[in-house]
């Protein structure tokens, strides 16, 4: 009886050992979106009719567990062949530890790529030790929206452009209508939880903007120790100091946005598809740049929030699985991708590309950040960037939201942090 | 006079214990506009947001994983640990003392020692994305077989001898003459691994990526930290009363037992 | 019976035995192995000597998650004690709906974490929960439950003491119902006063079930995890950075693995340290 058992589980643990068979498909990830899962679907299926190698995918989980099950598919050495969802600021590690492949080595890549995106886009990509490991493929800048009458109620037409003139407005805006001594509107908020990715939609965005799209790591250093840096942790201190943005989590409660409480969101295209969707009758919004410092000059840039699409080494056949990717990202995949997800394809000169106009007319807001994709920036090439901006962020969290360091103080703490970490790597 | 001081406490604690989960299922059937000053009922009723989640996660396939996750799971430890149980408290074998001290010091392991390990030994087993990685961990539970060792000490010897007189093998012996002795343990051990295992979020997180067979919390969570639910509280909400529901029934219906168990599952340690 | 050897418990003992090596042994040994190393898991592990553990004592985020954790259980464990000591000696006494109150005290022992955290969470809003909106109605100023440095662990103290007080209530119930009605009748006509009577009656009864709760509380305080990892992120300022999170932060939002094994180890040991050092206090204090 008791041997009985023990071959039972013994020969159950055999058993469950996976044979995968070797056969020559592509396998895609991507990421764990309705809408995004759609577009991959339709685009397989296109593919799969007319090649010979067939595709399959797996949507897998999102935001931060994703970048866990990537990290575990690589010691697990059971990485798919694409992966189309891939952090920008992640690839360097990736590529420093040699599980990326090189793209630029494969056939027309760079001359693909260049065409599509543009020469400096291509700089931006390329690692620090020469060569590709991405594929530039969709953006979401970040950007303001904003409750049209709510503006109008404090007499703006369009949101606020400056510092200054966002501060006023927040003053304007700062209503406590039961007196209770809280305000019950805001001119806006942003996460207060203290995770280095949520200074990707305040901090990063804001400081891009005031400095004409500056990197934060230049040459192994810390390179934000400037007045542009200092200039939007002052600026987002005296907003919390003054209670002008709400000093709760974004998950607690519902939107504000749409529930008429916030007069502006800094945030992506993906809000817009939300609001068309959920927004209450006569909810009116527009879409404009982020705030700048007073004596700006020129263009303004954001964050883009660029996910891209890398291909590892245990990818048998590198160039067929790039033949694939060109059909996801060449136009016609392109405007399939942007009408199916409404997320921007990394194309230069998008807004003005007469093969998407159709599409602009139906959706003129989406137009607004296809605009601003002229001006946007991706992340620097950093191993460490993720702890970089966990280091911004305690200082962030210091400063800004609980006013214990003067901006000058703080931002030279954290470039002092981040020069430790950067030589100990 | 002191009586009713005493009735007022216990209202006071049994609201304080029953409202948020009121709150809960009562915002997940009101309107998202109305969220924000719900205090005690909507003004109006609606089970749209079920719906849309519904239409949004394979919730009701996450319920049947759950489900057979969490029976195979309790069936396996009642099994093993029964078996392990039984050896430590009446069998003589070398050993024996050292492996009831390892018992005890893996009970007070954190699982972040062996979280990312046992993540590898899982990859190269082959099990990523296979109901094995959810069940097989689990199959031995240490707290199970304290349990099972408490509870067959207990047993007459006599009853073990007059088994083996009879030609029963060891295995008989604890499943056929000892098992209806001590259901009360096997109760305990089956309402404590169930609940335990339909809870578990962090390990299904990690070994599944497939979503037609996520477990219900590992959805839910994933569904309420990421952008699927589209900003909606309401969505949110409902998703995370669909999690407790089941439990719930469960606990209104063999409410004794669970309190039963649990409160012995204490003493006995 | 069988004084030779036999095979037989082995075989009995082989399953667990089986999952010992794999799920324990192998990981335990594998972490600590790691402790010495640098690893991102993707890249070559490289031997870093004692760097992972010299790190660990300059670490400021280190020492602040150990005072987190600690000043957690500082509020949890005497709350948890109080709320479930009072509630079980009322539902001790001689009153109708036992039943109902038990169980509605027992409710949220048995549900899942995350539906706990997610619900609380909107009833600890600053602007939009439902306990400040009730405090202004009644006059009385805002809290910042989770946004505010001083007051964010008490806030998730208070409710994993909600969550898990059920529990205790009947641990302790099942305690009190050991005493015999007869000593306090006894204690009654000596004349002794209700405290004298809890004191000297009740307190030594449930002794045993007070130093589990301290144990299973402590145990519980240094998993802290999917409440602050949901709720706050670790913040306001670190102030709910808990130990596990912290690990969790190093190991898969920094990739640090080694490190992340390294603190691993040391929490392992703090806990053990804590938990013979609660057991020597409460023994000698039995005798």
């Amino acid at each position: 009886m008791t041997n009985k058992a023990l071959i039972l589980l013994t020969s159950v643990l055999m058993s469950c050992q996976a044979q995968k068979d070797q056969s020559n498909e592509l396998t895609c990830w991507s990421a764990n979106d309705n809408q995004e899962i759609e577009f991959i679907r339709t685009s397989i299926s296109l593919w799969n009719k007319g090649q010979e190698t067939k595709v399959s995918f797996q949507p897998i989980p999102e935001g931060q567990s994703s970048e866990e099950v990537v990290m575990a598919a690589v010691v697990g050495k059971t990485t798919p062949d694409i992966y189309a969802n891939m952090w920008q600021g992640l690839v360097e590690l990736y590529s420093v530890s040699g599980v990326l492949i090189a793209l630029d080595t494969i056939g027309d890549f760079k001359e693909f790529i260049t065409e599509r995106c543009g020469q400096k886009v291509v700089e931006e990509i390329t690692s620090s030790d020469g060569h590709i490991y991405q594929v530039p493929w969709k953006i979401n800048p970040i950007m303001t929206i904003y409750n049209k009458k709510l503006m109008r109620s404090i007499g703006y037409e369009n949101a606020p452009r400056s510092y200054s003139e966002f501060l006023k407005a927040g003053a304007l805006f700062y209503k406590d209508f039961d007196e209770d001594g809280y305000p019950d509107q805001w001119i806006g908020d942003t996460e207060v939880k203290n995770i280095w990715h949520q200074r990707l939609m305040n901090f990063y965005p804001l400081y891009l903007g005031a400095s004409n799209g500056a990197p934060l790591i230049k040459d192994g250093k810390a390179a934000f120790n400037n007045q542009y840096a200092i200039d939007v942790f002052a600026f987002l201190q005296t907003i919390y100091l003054n209670g002008y943005f709400a000093n709760e989590s974004n998950s607690a409660g519902s939107d504000k946005f749409i529930g008429g409480k916030l007069a502006t969101k800094w945030t992506g295209p993906w809000h817009v598809s939300s609001l068309e969707k959920f927004k209450p009758d006569g909810f009116e919004y527009e879409i404009s740049n982020l705030p700048v410092p007073d004596n700006h000059q020129g263009p303004i840039y954001t964050y883009g929030d660029p996910k891209n699409i890398v291909i590892f080494n245990t990818c048998e056949n590198p160039s067929e699985a790039w033949q694939f990717i060109k059909s996801l990202i060449n136009e016609e995949g392109d405007l399939r991708f942007f009408t199916t997800t409404r997320q921007l394809p990394r194309r230069i000169n998008l807004s003005e590309n007469p093969m998407f106009q159709s599409f602009f007319e139906k959706e003129p807001k989406l137009k607004k950040f296809a605009e601003q994709s002229k001006y946007i920036y991706g992340t620097d090439n950093c191993e460490v960037l993720i702890e970089v901006l966990d280091i911004i962020s305690q200082e962030y969290e210091s400063c800004v939201l609980h006013n214990k360091k003067t901006p000058k103080q703080a931002i030279e703490d954290a470039e002092r942090a981040v020069n430790v970490l950067l030589g100990n790597f | 006079m002191r009586k009713s001081f005493t009735y007022i406490i216990l209202i006071v604690g049994a609201i304080s214990f029953i409202y948020p989960f009121f709150w809960m299922i009562m915002a997940s059937m009101s309107p998202e506009k109305e969220l924000a000053n719900l205090i005690f009922l909507p003004e109006s009723l609606t089970l749209g947001n079920y719906a849309k989640m519904f239409d949004k996660i394979p919730i009701g396939r996450s319920l049947i994983n759950s489900v057979f996750v969490a029976s195979i799971v309790t069936l396996g430890v009642i099994l093993f640990s029964a078996m392990v149980g039984y050896a430590l408290a009446k069998m003589k074998f070398k050993g024996r003392d050292l492996i009831f001290y390892i018992i005890i010091f893996t009970m007070t392991l954190p699982f972040q020692i062996t979280l990312i390990p046992n993540y590898i030994t899982i990859v190269k087993l082959g099990w990523v994305d296979q109901y094995t990685a959810l069940i097989i961990p689990f199959l031995i539970n240490n707290f199970a077989i304290l349990l099972f060792r408490q509870s067959f000490m207990s047993v007459p010897q006599a009853l073990i001898d007059a088994g083996r007189i009879d030609g029963c093998g060891e295995l008989r012996i604890i499943f056929q003459v000892l098992f209806p002795l001590i259901i009360p343990t096997i109760v305990t051990v089956g309402i404590i691994t169930f609940m335990s295992t339909w809870n578990e979020v962090l390990w299904p997180l990690i070994v599944i990526r497939e979503e037609q067979l996520m477990t219900m919390p590992q959805l839910v969570t994933l569904f309420s930290v990421g952008g699927r639910a589209e900003n909606q509280l309401g969505v949110k909400l409902a998703s995370a009363v669909l999690l407790a529901l089941p439990i719930m029934i469960a606990f209104i219906f063999f409410q004794k037992y669970f309190i039963q168990s649990m409160a012995s599952s204490g003493i006995k340690e | 019976m069988n004084n030779g050897f036999s095979i037989k418990p082995y075989l009995l003992i082989a399953p667990y035995l089986l999952f010992f090596l794999v799920f324990v042994l192998f990981p335990v040994g594998f972490s600590f192995f790691l402790t010495f190393h640098n690893w991102n898991i993707i890249s070559p592990m490289e031997y870093s000597g004692l760097d992972n553990y010299a790190r660990m004592f300059n670490d400021r985020l280190f020492w602040q998650s150990l005072r987190n954790t600690i000043w957690f259980l500082v509020i949890h464990i005497p709350l948890q004690i109080i709320v479930a000591l009072g509630l079980a000696v009322l539902l001790n006494s001689n009153i109708k709906f036992k039943n109902f109150f038990r169980a509605s005290f027992f409710l949220p022992v048995i549900i899942s974490g995350v539906v706990v955290t997610i619900m609380w969470q909107q009833l600890y809003g600053f602007h939009s929960g439902v306990f400040n909106h009730v405090l202004s109605k009644i006059g009385v100023s805002k809290i910042g439950w989770l946004t505010s440095e001083t007051m964010a662990m008490p806030s998730i103290a208070i409710m994993a003491t909600w969550k898990n007080v059920g529990l205790y209530i009947i641990l302790f119930l099942v305690g009190l119902q050991t005493v015999p009605a007869s000593y306090y009748e006894a204690a009654d006509i000596e004349g002794a006063s209700a405290w004298q009577k809890f004191w000297f009656i009740t307190l030594p009864a449930i002794n045993p079930t007070l130093f589990m709760v301290i144990v299973f509380s402590t145990i519980g305080g240094f998993s802290l995890f999917i409440e602050p990892y949901v709720m706050t992120g670790g913040g306001p300022l670190n102030s709910t950075l808990s130990s596990v999170l912290y690990i969790y932060k190093q190991a898969f939002e920094f990739f640090h693995m080694g490190y992340a094994a390294t603190l691993g180890f040391m929490f392992a040991l703090i806990i053990l340290t804590v938990i013979i050092i609660q057991k020597r206090f409460i023994e000698t204090k039995d005798e």
